[in-house]
Order: structure tokens, then sequence, then C-alpha cells
């Protein structure tokens, strides 16, 4: 197994995964988008909301807003399927005392300084002059399956790596093919068909549909993978992809100890421990 | 009402972006320039942008209204 990474920067990831199979691939996918703990708001007490929006509205938005978090949280909670150890409060105290103002999500006052908005600019309800909204929110340690506003993706998918076939002999330049694609990938240069952009393909096919002569073909590699994972902010994505890796590697090891159990105790005097996620 | 926090679709945070999406395309840029710089790619945060009307500044006048009216007496 290989992977090079194509790009990085702070909230995306795009990679190769060479030498692996359709199921890893897939089995990482779900549980980054899934399994992988973020910290969201989840209980939220009103003091006072004068706003136009009705307080569950008004939560239902906190609760989306992605926190940045601690990635040492993740050591924390490894493993285990209770996450409710974790608790951080964060203030919400805002008047409008002089004219028409955006409530942001920067005037969210955090508890502790390491978990807080992404940005300070999420509008969470607009006042005028004389309204208020007081609250407490509590954010909590969640993981996707439970709540979308745990996921620490919003992009998170794969494809086959592309293989694309050109057949010299039967190929006459017509160009069609370079012509009909999508993503630019192939080019006619003189009398030479060059594939310029191979990963830019999605295996759409349309070239093959457009060529008379049946010259090109194009087809998946289900053993390397272009990943493309996009962060929420709340982790690196780096991050993501690694606890990702982590949680399975946890659950085959699991599995193993489980399995061994069973192959080493008589029949019948298996403990039934609780069921893993 | 007012801007989602998250695309509907992919989950992507957009709500941020509303403010600066507004000031440009009242300034005269090409709204589909403007998401194309800001790398809002994907259609489904496009057309959270796109199709989004923003109802709450019209209920506000209500409000100013009737704050206005109980000012009075």
């Amino acid at each position: 197994m290989k992977i090079e990474i194509l790009e990085l920067s702070d909230n995306h990831v795009r990679f190769i995964l060479k030498g692996s199979n359709p199921a890893f691939a897939n089995a990482l996918r779900r549980i980054m988008i899934s399994e992988v703990p973020t910290v969201a708001i989840d209980e939220i007490v009103f003091l006072d909301n004068t706003s136009i929006l009705y307080d569950e509205i008004l939560a239902h938005r906190l609760a989306l807003v992605p926190l940045k978090m601690d990635p040492s949280l993740l050591e924390l909670v490894r493993g285990e399927s209770d996450l409710s150890k974790f608790q951080i409060r964060l203030i919400l105290d805002v008047e409008a005392t002089d004219g028409p103002m955006i409530v942001c999500s920067g005037h969210l006052k955090s508890e502790d300084p390491k978990i807080r908005p992404v940005s300070d600019n999420i509008p969470l309800v607009k006042l005028i002059k004389g309204q208020k909204v007081t609250l407490e929110a509590f954010a909590r340690l969640g993981r996707g399956k439970e709540h979308a506003k745990w996921s620490p993706v919003s992009a998170c998918s794969y494809k086959y790596l592309p293989i694309i076939d050109i057949d010299a002999d039967l190929c006459d330049l017509c160009g069609r093919c370079a012509e009909y694609c999508p993503h630019n990938v192939l080019k006619l240069e003189g009398d030479k068909l060059t594939i310029v952009d191979p990963l830019s393909c999605t295996l759409c096919r349309y070239c093959e549909k457009v060529c008379e002569r049946e010259a090109i073909h194009v087809k998946g590699d289900d053993t390397a993978f272009i990943f493309y994972v996009e962060s929420t902010g709340a982790l690196s994505p780096i991050d993501i992809v690694s606890e990702a890796a982590n949680i399975l590697k946890l659950k085959a090891e699991d599995f193993l100890s489980k399995l061994k159990s069973h192959l080493s105790a008589p029949e019948g005097e298996v403990d039934e421990e609780d069921r893993p996620d | 009402m007012i801007i989602p926090i998250r695309c509907f679709t992919c989950g992507r945070l957009i709500a941020d972006k509303w403010e600066e999406f507004v000031r440009r395309v009242k300034e005269g840029e090409a709204p589909g320039k403007v998401l194309d710089d800001m790398g809002i790619t994907r259609y489904c945060c496009r057309r959270m942008f796109l199709s989004h009307v923003e109802l709450i500044d019209e209920m506000l006048k209500y409000e100013e209204a009737r704050r206005r009216e109980g000012e009075r007496h």
C-alpha cells in the first residue's frame, strides 16, 4: 500500500491510495464521515431570546457551527463508545443597544480557548435595537452517525484511478474524443493524441462513445483510489484520515480478539460482551 | 429567512461567506465569478448562494415598526 499526496491545504487533502482494494477504501471513507469524533453544541439553555428567530431555530443554527478542536482530544476517547466525559460551555450574551446588529459566531465566548468556532463571521441572527439573546450552550463530543453536525468532513469521496487506453493502430486522429471530453483530459497535438490530465478523468466514457473506431478505452483501476477529503475546519484533513485509520485498526483488533476467545473457550462458555459499534 | 449555516447537501460551511458575496454582487461583479473566487466550486453549495433570499431583513422592518409603536404609547 502506498500513499501519494496530490494537494494539501488547511481544509482539504487529495491523495492517491495505491495497492489497496475497494473494501478498504470504502471503510476508510465511511469511518471519516461517521465515526471520527468532533465537538459540537448539543444542549442550550436559553435565558433570554427576544430575537425574531425561535429558540429551536437558533439552537439548530448554533449546533451546525463547526468548532475547531484540539486533536489531542481524539486520543482521550479513542476506542470508547461513551463520549460523554467531555463537555465545555460557551456563552452568548448580546443586546442590540444602539441600532440593528448581526450576532456572529465571534460573539460566542468559549470556556476553553482551544475550542472555538472555525470562523468568527458566521451570522447567527439579526437583531434590531432593544432585542436581546442570552444563552448558555454546552458542546460535546459526538460522531457523525448520530448527527451530521459531528461529522468532521463536508465532502469526502474517492474514485478509481482512471486507466485510459488508446489503440494507436485503430486511432485515425479524428480528435473527437479530445473535443468531447468534458474535463479536457485528452489533447490532439499535431499527429499525436496525448493524455494531458489523467487524474481529472471522471470515467464518464464519453470519449469511448464518440469514437467511431473503438480505439479508446477507459476503465478504473480498482487497486488505486483518488481520495478527496474536505474538512469542516474542526480538525486538519490529515488528522481526520489518520484518526479514521486508527479507528479501523481498533475495529480489526477487537474482531481478532473476539475470534480468538471464541476459538480458545469451550463451546457455550464465551462471555457475551457488549456489541462494539 | 437567514442564510443557512451549512450547505444542505454536502455540509460545507457557507454562512460566513454570505456578506462578502452580497457585497461583491451589489458592486457589479458576476455572481458566478464571485463564487469561483471564494472557492465555492460544487453546485450544491453554489445554489445555496444563488437561490437564497435574505427575508430576515424584511421581517425586521415589522419588528422595527412595532417597537416605534410601543415607544409612542
